[in-house]
């Protein structure tokens, strides 16, 4: 009896060894939380980062082949949309929401503003079906891709099959998203040891603990949950957050909190884009009703600051801009992949 | 080292042999009719057809399949997920490996997806987002689809449509179906869709598409659909 569990545990050793993928390792700062992403389930290979990149880019996601993941979320905006309160789509349809920024997001318990996805393999299936952004189907795609010379053999490199399937796209997708880690910015440094905050940085950072971090919480500036943020509902859009998902009242009106790193370079600010400065934000919040503003806990918070006050807490927003994130080479268009015979 | 692996050999053939020895195949199949006609794909938009009425859709997912002697469980086919589609014929039929000794007097299936595998990413083959059975707008598989026409139906084209899903509380609606059995080389389920429409009312509850009180109500009929054939 013995003997078969040592010779049956030996075979099981042999085969993890042999049929798991290297994984090329997530680097993130010591001090991150533990991801919440299951890579168990979609171990990471660089093979399925490039493929995932390649889709990425490559607006062949969209009905008329004008529209990539990237057109909304732009490696030089952290992965948003600058400049655009909502989002965009083929035919020039405009959505209803702010396209959001990408990085962290192995640490993101569910997607989207209101919550409607609770799974980063899933959340590509919004945009590419829904009409006023790639209007195209799952199906379609698949079957774009298997006719695109490029595709088999990198799904073949990835998955060990070329037959193009939801289930392997939607992973590629994922394993580059998830290597879109941002976590070197100036706060980064500091907490590493390698800089140190100006006066008005580390007050603006007692201010943010303050009054910040319940809900923008350290180090990932989000708790990745969702509160009520005490904006008057836009009457053009009717949106009302998680609510429209859960039925719940309590829900109504609460959204996703965004993470305030690489603020400079996400704007315009909130759900539907309607502020255009960090200050205008901050100002929002300064002069709410009581209760109008409420956390991830439902509790009521109050925010005050003078007008230096905000100035100092804006410099400390600042050092949250992780410019190496930015301008990361390993993150922009593969122009080698999707166009081997260049142009 | 040697020895284990010789060992090790012997088992995997003793085990290879006695396969086919002690196992046993338990056909599954599923019949979908309405008032006693099979639904057929010989027309490729219409199942059914009687008057005005028309079904054109209908696919659903049958998963954790088990075997009960009586009260007590004595097979369970773990992690496979049946997706039904009445227009693909040879969908409706599935096969159970079986240890030969077993008795059994109950199947019991659940009609939908857990919510585990609901909330665990992108699965493939029969749980592939390719197969139309899942929401795209918010997470989650459709447990159950039929769609098609009735005069009485106040819907653009006379369409009814009942997308019905939802893994969370309160909204779930996988649904657990029990039924005797005793043949115990096939079982046929029949399912008889007329049921669902004694109690919903084509002319006032002709659209379900997402999560919520009407997709529950609509799945806690499942259990009047199925049965087993004499």
């Amino acid at each position: 009896m013995k003997i078969i569990m040592t010779s049956l545990s030996f075979v099981l050793f042999l085969s993890a060894v042999a049929f798991v993928d290297p994984p090329p390792s997530l680097e993130y700062p010591a001090y991150f939380p533990k991801p919440v992403y299951h890579f168990e389930y979609n171990p990471l290979s660089q093979e399925k980062v490039t493929l995932g990149r390649a889709l990425f880019y490559d607006p062949i996601l969209s009905r008329d082949s004008t529209i990539s993941c990237a057109s909304c979320h732009s490696p030089y905006n952290a992965f948003a949309h600058t400049d655009h309160d909502l989002s965009h789509g083929i035919n020039d349809a405009i959505g209803t929401r702010n396209a959001p920024a990408l990085f962290n997001l192995a640490w993101q318990k569910s997607l989207m503003w209101d919550g409607a996805i609770n799974h980063l393999d899933m959340q590509a299936l919004a945009p590419i079906t829904h009409p006023d952004e790639m209007g195209e189907t799952l199906k379609n795609v698949v079957s774009k891709l298997q006719q695109k010379s490029i595709y088999p053999p990198l799904f073949f490199k990835a998955f060990g099959d070329s037959i193009v399937t939801g289930e392997h796209l939607l992973k590629a997708l994922s394993q580059f998203q998830l290597t879109l880690i941002s976590g070197n910015a100036k706060y980064d440094q500091v907490k590493k040891g390698t800089d140190n905050f100006s006066a008005q940085e580390k007050s603006g950072y007692l201010l943010f603990q303050e009054n910040c971090n319940a809900c923008h919480r350290e180090p990932l500036f989000t708790t990745s949950g969702f509160a009520a943020n005490g904006l008057p509902v836009d009457t053009t859009l009717h949106d009302y957050g998680k609510g429209m998902i859960t039925h719940k009242l309590e829900d109504s009106l609460t959204f996703k909190i965004p993470s305030l790193r690489n603020l400079s370079y996400t704007y315009p600010y909130m759900h539907d884009g309607r502020f255009r400065k960090i200050r205008q934000v901050l100002d929002h919040y300064t002069t709410l009703t009581p209760g109008a503003l409420k956390g991830p806990d439902s509790s009521e918070i109050t925010i005050v600051l003078t007008s230096n006050e905000k100035a100092d807490l804006i410099a400390f927003l600042l050092t949250l801009n992780d410019k190496e994130f930015l301008f990361n080479p390993l993150h922009q268009y593969p122009k080698n992949i999707l166009h081997p015979e260049g142009f | 080292m040697k020895r284990s692996s010789f060992s090790f050999l012997l088992s995997i053939l003793l085990w290879g042999l006695s396969l086919p020895a002690f196992s046993q195949e338990l056909a599954i199949s599923f019949l979908p009719t309405f008032n006693g006609s099979p639904l057929t794909n010989n027309d490729e938009e219409i199942l059914y057809q009687e008057g005005t009425f028309q079904i054109e859709t209908l696919k659903f997912y049958v998963s954790q399949v088990e075997l009960w002697d009586d009260d007590q469980l004595v097979f369970k086919e773990d992690n496979r997920y049946h997706l039904l589609n009445a227009a693909i014929p040879q969908t409706l039929n599935f096969q159970l490996n079986l240890p030969h000794q077993i008795s059994f007097t109950k199947i019991r299936f659940q009609v939908g997806i857990d919510s585990l595998t609901n909330v665990s990413g992108a699965f493939g083959g029969d749980l592939d987002p390719t197969n139309g059975m899942y929401w795209t707008w918010q997470s989650g598989y459709i447990n159950f689809k039929l769609e098609g026409r009735a005069e009485n139906c106040p819907a653009r084209h006379q369409r009814f449509q009942y997308h019905i899903g939802g893994y969370q509380y309160p909204y779930n609606t996988i649904q657990s179906v029990t039924l005797e059995v005793s043949d115990h080389r096939s079982i046929q389920i029949k399912v008889a869709l007329e049921q669902l429409f004694e109690s919903i009312d084509v002319e006032k509850n002709y659209q379900i598409m997402s999560p919520g009180e009407n997709a529950v109500l609509f799945s806690q009929l499942f259990k009047h659909l199925f049965s087993t054939t004499p």
